[in-house]
């Protein structure tokens, strides 16, 4: 469903993403995690079409965003740290224009809207303006209108910010009954919990490079610590900027 | 999922975006009626004011004996020159900002909306943004032409059509420049090179002309000459490949009631129109995606930078050096390290957000540029009325400008440290030292300028030391209000939950700043004007005299200082609860 294929991305001198490949399959659940400036978000932004590549190819659902952006998007749903909503709409005007540019009807904006607004418990804001919502409700409004459509693909950037302990356990929830039925989740986040708990497969990128690519024992045995993720994620990543610092120009490291 | 027939994404996009600009509307009608009420009779006393003083020029140029049609003519090439060249430039502006440093945009990337569809959106909405002040501003102008050429009513028909046809070329001009340079250039080099023509321009203005000296016995003889070497200088706005002309030229012949020639000038501007609005909607999408993908894939604006390069710390110590401001700021030595920390800060944000600087260089430029010209006009203003009168209109201008600027950039200060007011409210500074810190910075940077041009056209105009001092002291007063008023108005009026300042001007307060300031302003120049001893043929009686300099003063106190207070105490009782 997702295909890196040798992904590179520079700004200027920083090599943001390094010859980056990897594959997420139909329905699995795959979180990216990385420490600070590893180059997460820019792979995401590729993904959703923001940026176009230094070379290599990003595809969903086998098309290329840069080649065939329309039919990649059409496929996937993109959800922002921050997301854009617009302030002087209510949440059900937002949901309708977002369910309209995935040419959805009336009948199945409204289908699909229902129970998620109900599981969000969106019902009472339904109609308030969006620019009166508080962070965390903005953020449901967002999660809510990217799944509207029953996208084939999600791409989360940190979507657990500003989500209250009830509602990041109610979209954890959706999001493993979706991977269910065989939508293809792609996280990433800085809270090891959640990757721990719902990923089938879990990426490690550093310095832009992937550093470790499995589920969590398979990064174990990676890593050489038998731990919880956090012990295995900062070992990963400490013999990686230990090995830099050693080999100022490291060869590219593929994943096992 | 059931699919229906698709409405065309910009389609929903213009209806988004109408819905929430009449919401935007409405909310301000409900929150700050006031500010509604003040915004209407201020748009009204313009419209009245401008068409007033149009009918009046036009009518007087019309009075120059064979030769007041054809001044009236070549005012309106120029003029539609000029806008022209404005609008390119607002246009280039704000395509910018609303093509590759906007959060909608982004958004609509990601979503299944053409490259070319998200292009159009932005290009409409950049064309309405940069062009209906440019609508606002000559609709007085066409107004009081076709009133004084006694024109039927489908000449304001046509004149309606033609400007909206002739606002699309400079918009899309506007957005491919946009396009390309944002392709090429990185936001400092694009804001530089901005500022850099800007600068050239005004060298241009400021040294080109060079009109030969006359004397008074010669302007009245020469006047034919005189006009001649005006009509040869201008006719650059007669250039026939100018969009202008074929507008300025449809819109004379219409008025003369020579409909073919008006017809076909109307039949090429929409030719063209239809040429590159074509272009501009088909094929630029691609070109925009290129440009946005390339703005958001540079490293650091400073990065490919000589002087950013040189910069960078040593391997040996991560941490940066002092820099030269720091060590200027540090010679100070009655400065507190917290007020020095303070003042660092906030002369660092305004030297790299460029559109501050920018901004103020190019509207004193302008009045620089302006007033070294002087120099060639000065000889010539042997009458003593008219060396008082431009001095006192200098002054007014410069404070104009100013005003412009504490408004602008100064009131919106205290409400941009609303988002971060846990750094100052929590730090030992304390908010109202913060306030009277940022009124002393505004002040005093702001004085320089004013003072200097001041100054400058004091040397221009030859004027005595007496009269220096007075336009001196007069600058130095009308500096300490304006800011006094933009700072305390910042504070009594505060916005934090908005972090473009742009938008926190356009408030009530900042509306209200922004006329007080203009009242203040002509209520000064004309009272410093009247109790002046040297405008009129014989003095001025010691008491009007004194009464005009204490109206003055009393004013400037009421207008700087009495709002500044308030804000201070407003800040005082926020930082207590």
């Amino acid at each position: 469903m997702i295909e890196l294929v040798q992904l590179v991305k520079r700004f200027g001198d920083l090599t943001a993403v390094n010859e980056l490949s990897l594959t997420v399959g139909r329905g699995e659940f795959f979180a990216v995690l990385g420490p600070n400036a590893a180059g997460k978000t820019t792979t995401i932004k590729i993904l959703s079409g923001l940026i176009k590549p230094s070379s290599g190819q990003a595809r969903i659902a086998g098309f290329d965003v840069q080649t065939q952006p329309m039919e990649a998007r059409r496929r996937m749903a993109y959800v922002p740290d921050f997301p854009f909503l617009y302030d002087k709409l209510t949440p059900a005007e937002f949901l309708r224009f977002t369910g309209q540019l995935f040419r959805m009807d009336e009948a199945a904006i409204v289908k699909g809207s229902h129970e998620l607004v109900a599981r969000f418990n969106l019902e009472a804001y339904l109609k308030k303006s969006i620019e009166g919502l508080s962070h965390g409700t903005r953020q449901r409004v967002a999660i809510v209108s990217a799944l509207l459509h029953d996208p084939e693909v999600i791409i989360l950037d940190e979507p657990m910010v500003g989500l209250d302990p009830h509602h990041a356990r109610v979209l954890k929830d959706i999001l493993k009954e979706k991977t269910r039925l065989g939508m293809t989740v792609f996280i990433s986040t800085h809270q090891l919990s959640v990757a721990e708990e719902m990923a089938d497969r879990i990426g490690i990128i550093h310095h832009g490079r992937l550093v470790a690519l499995g589920n969590k024992e398979e990064l174990r045995r990676q890593s050489g610590v038998d731990g919880a993720l956090e012990s295995v994620f900062l070992a990963l990543t400490m013999a990686e900027a230990n090995l830099l610092s050693d080999h100022t120009h490291a060869p590219t490291s593929k994943p096992q | 999922m059931s699919r229906t027939a698709a409405i065309h994404p910009l389609r929903l996009l213009l209806q988004v975006n109408l819905r929430q600009l009449l919401r935007r509307f409405q909310s301000t009608a409900v929150q700050s009626p006031l500010w509604v009420i003040m915004v209407v009779i201020c748009t009204g006393g313009y419209l009245a004011l401008s068409f007033w003083l149009f009918y009046r020029g036009l009518r007087f140029l019309e009075t120059f004996p064979g030769l007041g049609a054809l001044l009236t003519e070549r005012l309106l090439f120029i003029l539609f020159a000029f806008l022209f060249i404005l609008l390119l430039l607002s246009s280039l502006v704000i395509s910018y900002s609303n093509l590759f440093r906007n959060r909608e945009t982004a958004f609509l990337v990601t979503l299944p909306i053409s490259r070319e569809t998200i292009f159009q959106w932005k290009f409409i909405e950049s064309a309405f943004l940069a062009s209906w002040a440019f609508v606002f501003l000559i609709a007085p102008l066409l107004a009081a032409y076709g009133l004084m050429r006694g024109v039927s009513w489908h000449f304001y028909v046509l004149t309606i059509l033609l400007v909206g046809m002739f606002v699309v070329i400079p918009s899309v001009l506007g957005s491919w420049f946009a396009v390309v340079l944002a392709r090429y250039l990185d936001r400092r080099s694009f804001q530089v090179s901005c500022v850099l023509i800007g600068l050239t321009l005004l060298s241009v203005v400021a040294f080109w002309p060079q009109p030969e000296p006359l004397t008074e016995d010669m302007l009245e003889v020469r006047v034919l000459a005189i006009l001649d070497q005006m009509l040869m200088q201008t006719r650059f706005a007669q250039f026939p490949l100018l969009p202008s002309y074929w507008l300025s030229s449809s819109v004379l012949h219409w008025a003369e009631g020579a409909f073919a020639t008006a017809g076909f000038f109307a039949l090429v501007l929409l030719s063209n129109v239809l040429l590159f609005g074509f272009l501009c909607l088909t094929y630029t999408g691609h070109f925009f995606y290129d440009a946005a993908s390339a703005v958001q894939s540079r490293n650091s604006v400073f990065g490919h930078w000589i002087f950013g390069r040189r910069h960078k710390p040593s391997s040996s110590s991560p941490w940066p050096a002092k820099g030269g401001l720091e060590k200027v700021i540090g010679w100070l030595p009655w400065l507190e390290p917290d007020l020095a920390a303070l003042i660092v800060k906030d002369i660092r944000i305004f030297w790299r957000d460029t559109t501050q600087w920018g901004q103020t260089l190019v509207l004193f430029g302008l009045l620089a540029a302006y007033i070294i010209n002087l120099r060639h006009f000065s000889t010539q203003l042997t009458n003593a009325f008219w060396v008082n009168a431009v001095a006192f209109l200098n002054l007014g201008a410069c404070s104009l400008n100013l005003a412009t600027l504490t408004t602008r950039f100064v009131f919106p200060q205290f409400s941009l440290e609303g988002k971060r007011v846990w750094i100052l409210g929590l730090a030992p500074l304390g908010l109202v030292r913060a306030v009277k810190t940022k009124f002393t910075l505004a002040f005093s940077a702001s004085l320089i300028v004013t003072l200097g041009l001041i100054l400058l056209s004091c040397r221009m105009l030859r004027l005595d030391f007496t009269r220096l001092s007075y336009f001196a002291v007069a600058i130095t007063i009308m500096t300490f209000s304006l800011n006094g008023l933009a700072v305390g108005l910042g504070a009594i009026y505060p916005n934090f939950r908005e972090e473009n300042p742009s938008k926190i001007v356009s408030g009530f307060g900042g509306t209200f700043c922004l006329i007080v300031s203009f009242l203040y302003i002509v209520f000064s120049v004309a009272v410093l004007a009247y109790g002046s001893p040297w405008v009129a043929s014989g003095a001025r009686s010691v008491s009007v005299t004194l009464l005009c300099m204490g109206s003055f003063l009393g004013l400037s106190f009421l207008v700087g200082w009495v709002p500044f207070y308030w804000g201070l105490k407003k800040v005082a009782n926020f930082e207590q609860t």
